[in-house]
């Protein structure tokens, strides 16, 4: 632990050293000080006196035109501070209170933050609050007593003196010091949680986006390139310009049927859509025809309730700001709170932070619980027999609506959902009986109804790498992108499909998927066991190997089936898997704290060290 | 030596000790003072008189600073030959690494003052347009008094002129690596002397008034204003 007395940098700081952020902060909240030209002041009053200069979150999302997400970069970056919700780093543009922090606690990269000065705040809060601090405060003081003991009584010399001369203020600007001191340590010390759900002011992410930049397992680019080679091979075959589209371009020819045979509400998907929602998760429910027949199959299982709470998730991200409050309220009266009509299953930390955030909703609150949900109905699209809508192929419809009539009638459907009851079963007969030419088996399968072919397990993944080529498929939507039309033979396609027979007795699918549902376990130990191949960071023990032709004996026999059961024929040269290792990362990520050996997230001023020249 | 001697060594060498002591809390205090001071500049409550206080404080912490060195560096440098004990260094040498410390801090809040007088430069009234509208109104009378109540023998007895900031900056700096070259302490060998949280039992004598307390916030009948700024934890 090297520590000097640093007289360290000749005295040349000079303003060309801050990033063009901070400069065009200052020089906007400059601009915001003028009397006639900008924010307006007002008082605010407390009972032992009235402090000038507040302003007003919709008076700063007022002043520029931008002025939403900069202001929020004013009070994350820390150049204005909440008054009441000191902890929040957001502008809420309603009547909340800000106040101007003085330059002194401007957050000038000229300035390091200096872990002695933490220390002697922590110990005048200790003298303040008579040793009652936060948790993670407690944490901290702790770590710099041990660290700068050599200095310690310098720090509490320094911490009762600075108390001192505070009181030395009349008492309006003592509270304004007060809280401008809090407010700086808030941006530059503020507590982190290891929870799933992290709100990161900009400049902690920029920090900890950097350190991890550095952190970051390197991966040789031949893996990276398989995945690249493996996305092409997957997509290839869907892509109308590369291969043959049938019945033909749209885009070349002035022919729509393609597009008549893929519109979002269709009501039999093609072939080539459909195996399309075998690639990923992600891509079943991007495609809305493709998520109803997921909603179906959990109204089925009586487990629609997820998917209508991520939907009602994604409903409050993208939804308007007006309406947000009373979404949120909505979603937690029919999901999360206890005895909801709708009551999802997540763990009790997520529904803490979840239950906790809601008290200040705001767009993405719901994250937390979001992933969850999403990963537990991942699992569930895979081990969910299903389907037979390829069946239907051969009965192509053409609609032409009109995109009015499109709508309207989503709209009409989306109404008519929120008010039925669960669906009959007996209307889903369709999705009971498999089609023979269309079967595929992944290793989950019971071995004796399996077939000769070369099996696929969809839990396969790539080996650990955050491709960006995932990132671009799960945001790629749907509507983009069409499957050919096929009129149930197979194409020239290098996948060409064969017929295998088979598939999994339903009861004994139905019956393991509930109990899966309904033990509401985490996305951890779910992924544990049911995943072929595990993050090598996982410390899990319960690996199960993915299936190749060579070693069929491996897999522990599964008794349920897949929600596709389309069969491919592939070439082991070529084998094609889901693109989910983004998601698995992020999976693995959330749950990084259950697990032995994975980074944790580092606190950016762990990682200061050398450049604090104090011991 | 004769034990007179001795003891008569000792007795000084006690009272040099004592008088850095001294001088080191006169530091934190003058220090402290000054961040109060440097926290104003650039905001609505910069002024002249509030650029004259900090000058005042500046030079007052440069008086310290410089016999305290000199007294520190006297007393290290000779303790060699003094037979007065391992007990007597260890006590110098923390007083030394308190020193050093304290001049670390006080020389980054001296740049910071550098830089935020040389942005918010009050030579004309026209720059007083963009002083930042902080809520601070009142001057810092108190804390200027409590510098001027600061005392120390040689804080009459040795004066020279104090330099402007930049050179004072400058000053300090080599001070310092002058301080390092010319005594090797080894600094991670100080302990601190009372252990950890100790300080929140102490101060009995003052009323300790939380930030929640002095931020309640006034109930108007009718509104929908809650009693306390919101902070419900430790704030």
């Amino acid at each position: 632990m090297k520590a000097h007395f640093g007289p360290a940098q000749s005295g040349a700081y000079s303003l060309s050293r801050l990033t063009s952020k901070h400069k065009q902060a200052e020089k906007v909240v400059l601009e915001m000080q003028d009397p006639t030209t900008g924010v307006k002041l007002q008082p605010q009053r407390l009972v032992i006196t009235t402090i000038p200069h507040a302003i007003t979150g919709k008076q700063i999302c007022l002043f520029y035109s931008e002025a939403r997400s900069f202001g929020s970069m004013l009070v994350a970056l820390g150049y204005i501070y909440p008054i009441q919700d000191h902890k929040r780093l957001v502008v809420k543009p309603d009547a909340s209170l800000y106040r101007f922090q003085t330059p002194y606690f401007w957050p000038t990269q000229q300035w390091p933050v200096e872990d002695t000065d933490y220390a002697i705040y922590l110990a005048k809060r200790n003298i303040r609050k008579k040793g009652i601090l936060e948790l993670h405060e407690q944490e901290q003081y702790n770590h710099l007593h041990k660290w700068m003991n050599h200095k310690w009584d310098f720090i509490v010399m320094q911490a009762k003196e600075q108390y001192r001369a505070a009181k030395e203020r009349k008492k309006p600007d003592r509270v304004v010091f007060d809280c401008q001191e809090r407010a700086y340590w808030v941006v530059h010390r503020p507590p982190v949680r290891t929870h799933t759900c992290m709100f990161l002011s900009l400049q902690k992410t920029f920090m900890i986006f950097t350190q991890q930049s550095i952190m970051r397992p390197r991966v040789k680019s031949s893996v990276s390139i398989g995945a690249l080679v493996k996305y092409c091979a997957t997509y290839k075959g869907h892509d109308p310009f590369l291969s043959k589209c049938l019945p033909s371009n749209p885009w070349l020819t002035d022919d729509v049927t393609y597009w008549a045979l893929n519109m979002p509400n269709v009501e039999i998907p093609t072939k080539m859509r459909v195996e399309r929602w075998t690639f990923s998760f992600g891509e079943l429910l991007s495609d809305p025809r493709g998520r109803d027949d997921f909603r179906l199959f959990l109204k089925k299982e009586f487990s629609g309730e997820n998917l209508a709470f991520w939907e009602g998730c994604e409903d409050l991200k993208w939804g308007t700001a007006a309406t947000m409050k009373e979404k949120a309220e909505q979603i937690y009266k029919t999901f999360l709170a206890r005895g909801a009509p709708r009551w999802i299953n997540i763990d009790g930390k997520t529904m803490e932070i979840t239950v906790k955030g809601l008290k200040h909703p705001h767009r993405y609150v719901l994250d937390a619980a979001q992933t969850h949900i999403y990963m537990l109905m991942k699992k569930v699209s895979k081990h969910v027999s299903s389907d037979s809508q390829l069946e239907q192929n051969a009965r192509n419809r053409r609609p032409s609506l009109s995109p009015i009539i499109i709508r309207q009638q989503e709209q009409e459907q989306k109404a008519k959902m929120a008010a039925s009851a669960p669906v009959d079963i007996t209307q889903l007969c369709r999705f009971t009986t498999p089609v023979p030419h269309l079967a595929v088996y992944s290793g989950m399968t019971d071995p004796p109804s399996a077939n000769a072919s070369p099996s696929l397990p969809f839990l396969a993944h790539t080996p650990a790498c955050p491709s960006p080529i995932s990132v671009a498929l799960d945001s790629t939507s749907a509507s983009e992108r069409r499957a050919e039309a096929s009129e149930g033979e197979s194409e020239g396609n290098p996948e060409a499909r064969a017929s295998a027979g088979g598939n999994v007795s339903k009861s004994r699918m139905a019956l393991s998927l509930r109990r899966l549902l309904k033990r509401g376990c985490t996305p951890s130990s779910m992924f544990a066991s049911l995943s072929p191949k595990c993050n090598p960071a996982a410390g899990t023990s319960s690996r199960i190997q993915p299936i190749s032709p060579d070693e069929p004996s491996q897999a522990p026999p599964r008794r349920i089936g897949n929600f596709f059961q389309i069969k491919v024929d592939i070439p082991p040269e070529c084998r094609i898997y889901p693109i989910e290792s983004e998601d698995e990362d992020e999976e693995n990520r959330a749950v990084s704290r259950e697990r032995v050996g994975t980074k944790e997230i580092i606190c950016p001023w762990e990682s200061l060290t050398p450049q604090n020249g104090t011991g | 030596m004769s034990r007179w001697h001795r003891s008569v060594d000792e007795l000084a060498a006690r009272r040099r000790q004592h008088e850095c002591e001294r001088a080191q809390d006169a530091l934190s205090r003058v220090t402290s003072c000054f961040q109060q001071l440097v926290a104003l500049v650039g905001s609505s409550a910069d002024g002249s008189f509030l650029r004259d206080e900090l000058d005042e404080t500046r030079a007052v912490a440069h008086r310290i600073c410089s016999g305290l060195s000199c007294r520190l560096l006297r007393s290290l440098s000779n303790s060699d030959f003094a037979p007065s004990g391992v007990q007597d260094r260890q006590v110098l040498e923390r007083l030394w690494v308190l020193f050093l410390s304290a001049l670390e801090h006080f020389l980054y809040d001296l740049r910071k003052a550098c830089d935020l007088i040389g942005q918010f430069p009050l030579t004309e009234h026209s720059n007083r347009r963009s002083l930042v509208n902080t809520g601070c109104v009142d001057g810092v009378v108190g804390v200027a008094a409590r510098v001027a109540s600061v005392q120390l023998p040689w804080l009459t007895s040795e004066v020279e002129p104090s330099p402007d900031l930049t050179n004072h900056i400058t000053g300090l700096e080599t001070m310092m690596s002058e301080m390092q070259q010319r005594v090797p302490v080894a600094f991670w060998s100080v302990e601190a002397t009372q252990p950890a949280w100790a300080e929140a039992r102490g101060e009995p004598d003052d009323l300790v008034e939380s930030l929640e307390d002095l931020m309640e916030v006034e109930v108007i009948a009718g509104s929908k204003k809650t009693a306390c700024c919101g902070l419900g934890c430790v704030g």
